[in-house]
Formats: structure tokens, C-alpha cells, sequence
């Protein structure tokens, strides 16, 4: 019978990806060991505290299919195969022991299917993050109309993988009940549904008026947008336009803009692997350059300076699940200006804990926004509502000691 | 107006043409069919062809065989054919079914979605185990690398359509048992039908001496699509070793052809066959035996017919239609003790059953078989109304028939 702290193997097709965050805790908080099987690493600038101590990194090569930038959607089960069998490979080769537990995430991609193959008593869990329907959320509707027809069969067909994974792991893990609910109906019970958190001590701490490095003017207004890219799916178009009609309504704003500015999620079929940033600033040039600072992708640390100083931050992402930058602006106790959807809804509540408004009404969303910025002290109660529904539901501090109890019984034998 | 139904396969006849011709011939409905090829095991008929509407979709020329796929490509091809049969009701706007009925494992159906408002039925022949079952059942034979990893992805196509699907059926109560619990509710269990006038026990036995069967002979059958490992071939030829051993003028017939279905025989084999493997391991007198590679319905029927000793040493694996069809020819079964055969004969009132591997037990029961047919011939009696009950055309079109018309509504 395995016993805390456990040992941790975590499959990701990238490191840190969305478990590298849950393995530091674990390492750091329980004493766990992990070793984190990747194809690919962010630069150590993103890595987490523990990685190369209690947090062992080990890479896996892909081969086939996986080694080219793009697959038709009949290939997409194979490329995933590759990057389960590139990672069985390693594991065969290193035989890594003891293993407790595999925690595993596809990403769309592939991770822990071969797994049971070299570690057969280790009981797999997977994090399932989101099941695509054919018609509806993410950017069906801008992408939809006049599309490919292969654009829809890809859609239908896209979770063979995660089914395959549904079937064979010992539990399966999402993190909010609206992604749980994107499944279908057979597999609805089986997830246990637990928001992996975010660092809210680290977001709720005040800082200094600086972000990376440059001191923000005490007298302007600092509206923020933060995403792991600037794409169409978290609504960076959306973002640029209220952020040019805003600045015709106030010349005393400052957009602070976080993500890297190429697409990474192939989810976005047009813009993959393309400066999303160039195309909607072609599109939308910035009112005055000067009020926008584009910061790129940075390490969490930047992201917090951001936050802390922002009077309003702006979600105008798609229906999808909820960035975890939307958790740590609420947990910085910021003003949140989010298009509703139903996912947003799960973490907020109009007017109690930020303020919602309905997608395709720009207007509503510059007045909104402008009710914010004219009098942020106003809105504070905002912010510091969102703040304690983070700390009481999406705190690490609260979230991930429940999930080691939940991983422990997996590992016991139970789920 | 009679309802339409479109059946898609990549092959006709398979487990539908039969069925729809049933249909077409009993109640007026109106079948369409879509498929990769025409089969040759079993052939379709003349007949079928005429009634029924069969369109092959055009299958890629620069697509691989079957056989030479990679198993992480299989999926992909599955999905070809799913394009291929979207584009196919894309083309004929006038099709219009009631009702579509697929093979989702073979032929994902669900892309039809976008062109279809109508219920998907889907023939949910088999869910291949991890390890333990099917495909890697035979322990005894070299170990071979896909079998690690291919059935831990071989139920992609089959999960994929499952979920898409209103409706499942499948044809035993075993073959329902493999899929996973949560999707049980949705499948129900319909035999496919066997032709129990075709199959049927004949007296006197029709004469095989055209394939170099003597008149007179005590003949031991053995049929399957392929004579491959999963299907127990090599279990056959050693069977039959020691009941020519114990009684040389027994004669052995075998139908069925070279090509391995499932599994990977040909990787052990160093690309012989089988067959061709196993042969060269018998080291025995073939002069007793008549390989007849495959056959039309009617000469099996007269195999069969012909037959002592029917053996089936299958791995636990879907039920060969063989075993069905030699049960309703009236055959004495000597059978291999797995689960889905237990489904269907009860040891002593149907057939005979013996452990897979327990060579010994099973020569024993051939023997007292071959021995006394007439103290057997009972068996061979409560095979044939086992048939006639359960399993026959007569049986499964009208349930099937039922079933259908309730998922269209």
C-alpha cells in the first residue's frame, strides 16, 4: 500500500505545463518525490522551485508523425501514440522505482497510454482538460462559418485519444464541473472535478508600482490582459478593440499586456504557430503606442507586478476553460471585466465578484469598462470578493491539499 | 411509407447484407448500402446484389494493405473510410434515410452527423481487452511487440462511435460483456442470423470426394475465416496429429484462408503464413488432410454437412459464424472451452467442451465422438435446435427488424 508522501511520476508533453505546478506543491508542501517525463521544456525562467531537486525532469524523443509541425485531422490518434510511445520508451529504458502513482495530462496531445506497459502496478490518473464539441465553444463560431469541412471532422474525432485514456486510467481528474460537463454523458461520474489553484498568496501580495523593471506612472489608470498567448481563443482581438475605444473615452490609460504573441494552441486552426499579436495590431492598430506595454510571455513573478497594479482586467476570452491568469487577477483582488460564458460563470458571479457582460456587445463592454475606470475605489468590493472566492475555492493552499488526499486513495487502491 | 436504412461496412455482404435482404424481401424496406469492397468470405449474392443498392465508395490507390498498415496507422484508416462514406451521402442528397446502421468499429458513422437528422445505429461487434483475451490470449506462442501496445488503442474507432451513436446492438450476450460497463445500457444483444436452411444436417451426407474426400470416411472439420493463430489452427493441426495417430483413417478437412486477421502471426513467422508455419512444424502425414482454402456458402454447407467431428479451438474472441453454422448443420461440436462458446452450447446438450490448451481431454472427447456418432448424434440434434431457437434468420430478423424501428422513431 503506497503512503504519503508518494512518489510522483508526471507525464506532459511539456514541462512545466499545467501538472508542473501541482508536482512542485506536492514535492514542496508534502514531501513528495516526482519525476516529470516531457517532451519539451519552457526556459528554467518558468520552471518551479523544486525542479532539478525533489522534482526530477527527464526528457522523451517523439518520433513519426509527432515530429511535424501540423497532422491531418485523420492522423491526430497517431501523433498522440507517438508522444505515449516516445515516453514508454524512457520509461522501459530508465525503469524508474519506486512509482507510487502517474499523474498524466494529454494536451491534446498524448502522455501516460503506454504507461501501464513498463509500470504495470502503478494505478494511472489523468487530468482531462477539454473535450471539444463539434459546434459549439472555443472559436467554433469564428472559425465555423466557411470553414473546411475536414474542420468538423476533425472536431468529431479530435478525443479518440481521450477516450482511449478515459478507459484505461484508474481515475480521471478535471478541473471545474462546465469541463466535466463537456464530456460525454458516460464518462460525467467518473471524473473527480478539483481546481488544481493558483499561488494566491504570491498575487495578493502588495508590491510596488513596477513591472518588469519599469516604474508605472502614479497617475494612470493600468487595464490588464493576460494570457499565455495573445490569441483569439483568451480574446486578445476583443481586448485590442475595447482597449482603442477606451483610450478614445480616457487618454490616462495604461494596458499592460502579458502572453507571447505567437499561437501555440492548435485548437486555433487559422493563426497556429503565427504572430497572432502582428495580425490584430495590422487589424486594429494601437490608438497611442505609447499606452501599450506588451510584455511577452514572463515568468509568474511579472505576472503578479501586473496585477497588483492593475484597476481593471479584462477576460474576453471564448467559451473555454478558465485561464488560470483569471484566478490570480481575482486572487490580486483586481476588478474583473469578463465576456460571460458559462465557464466564466462557474468562478464568477455578475456584480458580486466581477462583472460580466454579454459577448458580441462591445458597447456594453466599454461602458462597463469605463464605469470601472472612473471610479476603481467604487468597484473595490469587486475585486475583494474575488479575492475571497479564490482564497475559500481556488487557493493552492485549499485546492491541492485535497487532491494529495484524493491521489493518496488512488494510490491506495481507491478513487 | 417503408422506412430506409443505409448500412455501412467496408465489406458486403459481412454481417448486414443478409439482414437487409431479409428486410427488403419480408417488410418492404428499403436498403442502401456503403461499403469499401465486396467480400469474399462470404461472397455476396446475385441475388442481394440485384436487390439491394450497393455503392463501394473508391478506396484510396495510394493506400496501404491491411495487413502492411502500422498499428498506430489503423486508426487514420478507419477514419478514410469515415470521409470517404461522408462524402459519399454528401453526394446523393436524395439518399435520405430513416436510419443508418454501421459498423462504427470498422466505419465511424458519426461524421454523418453534419449531413444527417436521423438515428445512428451502431453494430457494436467488440471491444478488444488490454491483455488476457483476443489478441493476446495465446501466451504460448512468441511474444511480438504490437501486442503491448495495439490493443491498448484499438478501440479508438469503436469508443468514438459508441459515443456518437443512439443505438448499439450486438449479437451475444459475451460480445456485449466486453465493452465497458457505462456503455452497456445502450447495446443490446441481437444475433446476426444464420441460415438454417442452407446450414442444415443432411442425410445421406453429400459427398466430398470432388475435393479428394473418400466416401466413407469419419471426417474432422475445421473452418475459419483464417487459418490463424487467434482462430486455433495450429490447435486443429495438433488435435488432428493425435487423433490420426489414434485412428489413421480418420480424414480432416480444413476451410478457410491464409490471411491472418487479428493479431500479428505473421511477425513470429518470419512472413510465411500461418498456415504455411504451422505446417512446417507438423512434421506429419498431410496425406489425411484437405485444406480448401475459401469456399462458397454452398460448398461449406456440404462440409459441414459432411462432417464427424466439428472442432472450434478459437481463443476467447467473437464467435465464428462457423461455430453457428456447423451447430446448425447439425455437426458434433468439439469446442474449446472459452466463455463466448459457453454462451452458446451447453457441454453434453449442444456439444462438447474442453479446456483450450488440455490437448489430451480434447483428443479423448474426439476420439469417443469419432468413436460413437450415434450415442453423439443427440448432440448434434440439440446444436441444430439451438440454432433453430436462438440464432436462426428466422429468429434475428424480426427482433432485429423491432429494434430498428424503435431506434428510428
Amino acid at each position: 500500500m503506497a503512503e504519503d508522501p508518494l512518489w510522483l511520476l508526471c507525464v506532459e508533453p511539456h514541462f512545466p505545463g499545467r501538472l508542473g505546478a501541482t508536482a512542485d506543491w506536492l514535492v514542496r508542501r508534502r514531501g513528495y518525490r516526482c519525476r516529470f517525463y516531457c517532451a519539451n521544456a519552457d526556459p528554467a525562467a518558468f520552471w518551479p522551485p523544486s525542479t532539478g531537486r525533489a522534482l526530477e525532469v527527464v526528457q522523451f524523443q517523439v518520433g513519426g508523425v509527432a515530429r511535424e509541425s501540423a497532422v491531418s485531422w485523420m492522423r491526430s490518434l497517431e501523433r498522440s501514440l507517438c508522444y505515449a510511445y516516445g515516453c514508454f520508451e524512457v520509461l522501459d529504458a530508465r525503469r524508474p522505482r519506486p512509482v507510487d502513482l502517474v499523474l498524466g495530462r494529454s494536451a491534446t496531445l498524448g502522455s501516460t497510454l503506454f504507461a501501464p506497459v513498463a509500470l504495470p502496478g502503478a494505478p494511472v490518473v489523468n487530468l482531462f482538460d477539454y473535450w471539444m464539441a463539434p459546434h459549439a465553444n472555443d472559436l467554433v463560431d469564428d472559425i465555423g462559418p466557411g470553414a473546411p469541412t475536414e474542420y468538423f471532422h476533425w472536431r468529431r474525432t479530435a478525443g479518440a485519444y481521450d477516450l482511449l485514456e478515459l478507459e484505461s486510467v484508474a481515475a480521471a481528474w478535471t478541473h471545474t464541473a462546465w469541463q466535466r460537463d463537456l464530456f460525454p454523458p458516460e464518462y460525467r461520474d467518473a471524473f473527480h472535478v478539483l481546481h488544481d489553484g493558483v499561488d494566491a498568496a504570491t498575487f495578493a501580495a502588495p508590491r510596488p508600482r513596477v513591472v518588469a523593471g519599469r516604474a508605472v506612472p502614479d497617475d494612470v489608470r493600468v487595464v490588464t490582459f493576460v494570457s499565455r498567448c495573445l490569441d483569439q481563443l483568451r480574446g486578445f482581438d476583443r481586448f485590442m478593440s475595447l482597449a482603442n475605444r477606451l483610450l478614445a473615452e480616457r487618454r490616462d490609460l495604461l494596458f499592460l499586456v502579458v502572453g507571447d504573441p505567437v499561437v501555440r494552441r492548435a485548437l486555433d486552426v487559422r493563426y497556429h504557430g503565427q504572430d497572432y499579436r502582428q495580425v490584430v495590431l495590422g487589424r486594429e492598430p494601437p490608438a497611442d503606442e505609447s499606452r501599450f506595454w506588451f510584455l511577452g510571455a514572463v515568468p509568474p513573478a511579472t505576472v503578479a507586478e501586473a496585477l497588483a497594479v492593475s484597476d481593471l482586467h479584462v477576460y474576453p476570452g471564448r467559451p473555454y476553460p478558465v485561464a488560470r491568469s483569471l484566478l490570480e487577477a481575482m486572487a490580486a483582488g483586481r476588478t474583473v471585466l469578463a465576456w460571460d460564458a458559462e465557464p466564466v460563470r462557474e468562478v464568477i458571479t455578475h456584480d458580486r465578484s466581477g462583472l460580466l457582460m454579454k459577448a458580441g456587445d462591445p458597447d456594453e463592454a466599454v461602458r462597463l469598462a469605463l464605469r470601472v475606470l472612473d471610479d476603481p475605489a467604487a468597484h473595490r468590493p469587486l475585486g475583494a470578493a474575488a479575492a475571497e472566492v479564490v482564497r475559500e475555492r481556488y487557493d493552492r493552499d485549499v485546492t491541492l491539499p485535497r487532491l494529495a488526499a484524493w491521489l493518496s486513495r488512488v494510490a491506495g487502491g481507491g478513487a | 411509407m417503408s422506412p430506409r436504412v443505409l448500412f455501412v461496412h467496408r465489406a458486403f455482404p459481412a454481417q448486414f447484407g443478409r439482414l437487409a435482404a431479409e428486410l427488403t424481401r419480408r417488410y418492404g424496406w428499403r436498403c442502401h448500402f456503403l461499403v469499401e469492397h465486396l467480400s469474399h468470405c462470404p461472397p455476396p449474392s446475385q441475388e442481394m446484389l440485384r436487390e439491394l443498392d450497393v455503392r463501394v465508395w473508391p478506396r484510396p490507390a495510394a493506400r496501404r494493405p491491411d495487413a502492411q498498415t502500422p498499428w498506430p496507422q489503423i486508426h487514420a484508416q478507419a477514419l478514410e473510410c469515415a470521409r470517404a462514406v461522408f462524402d459519399a451521402v454528401r453526394d446523393r442528397p436524395e439518399l435520405r434515410p430513416d436510419l443508418v446502421v454501421g459498423h462504427g468499429g470498422l466505419v465511424p458513422t458519426l461524421l454523418l452527423r453534419d449531413l444527417l437528422d436521423c438515428p445512428l445505429v451502431d453494430y457494436c461487434e467488440y471491444y478488444f481487452a488490454p491483455r488476457g483475451r483476443d489478441l493476446t490470449y495465446r501466451l504460448d506462442l512468441p511474444a511480438v511487440e504490437p501486442a503491448l501496445f495495439f490493443p491498448r488503442c484499438i478501440n479508438a474507432a469503436t469508443l468514438m462511435n459508441l459515443n456518437a451513436c443512439d443505438a448499439g446492438y450486438t449479437p451475444t450476450h459475451w460480445q456485449r460483456q466486453s465493452f465497458p460497463e457505462r456503455f452497456r445500457g445502450k447495446i443490446e444483444v441481437h444475433p446476426d442470423g444464420i441460415d438454417t436452411e442452407l446450414y442444415r444436417p443432411r442425410r445421406p451426407p453429400p459427398s466430398l470426394a470432388a475435393h479428394g474426400v473418400p466416401d466413407g470416411a469419419r471426417v474432422v472439420t475445421f473452418v475459419a475465416r483464417g487459418l490463424e493463430s487467434v482462430r486455433g489452427f495450429d490447435l486443429f493441426m495438433g488435435l488432428a496429429a493425435r487423433i490420426r495417430a489414434a485412428r489413421p483413417d480418420v480424414y480432416f478437412v480444413a476451410v478457410g484462408g491464409e490471411t491472418t486477421h487479428y493479431g500479428w502471426d505473421p511477425i513470429f513467422t518470419g512472413g510465411r503464413t500461418f498456415k504455411e508455419w504451422v505446417l512446417s512444424r507438423h512434421g506429419g502425414d498431410l496425406s489425411a488432410f484437405t485444406f480448401l482454402g475459401m469456399v462458397d456458402p454452398a460448398v461449406l454447407a456440404d462440409v459441414l454437412a459432411r462432417s464427424a467431428l466439428h472442432v472450434y479451438l478459437s481463443v476467447p474472441f467473437v464467435a465464428s459464424w462457423s461455430l453457428l453454422n456447423a451447430l446448425s448443420a447439425g455437426c458434433v461440436v468439439l469446442a474449446g472451452d472459452t466463455e463466448p462458446v459457453r454462451e452458446m452450447i451447453e457441454p453434453g446438450r449442444h456439444g462438447l467442451l474442453a479446456p483450450l490448451f488440455d490437448a489430451d481431454e480434447l483428443t479423448r472427447l474426439a476420439l469417443a465422438v469419432l468413436d460413437d456418432p450415434a450415442a453423439h448424434a443427440p448432440l448434434g440434434e440439440g446444436g441444430r435446435r439451438l440454432v433453430e431457437e436462438k440464432y436462426s434468420v428466422e429468429v434475428a430478423v424480426p427482433a432485429l427488424k423491432e429494434f430498428f424501428e424503435r431506434a428510428a422513431k
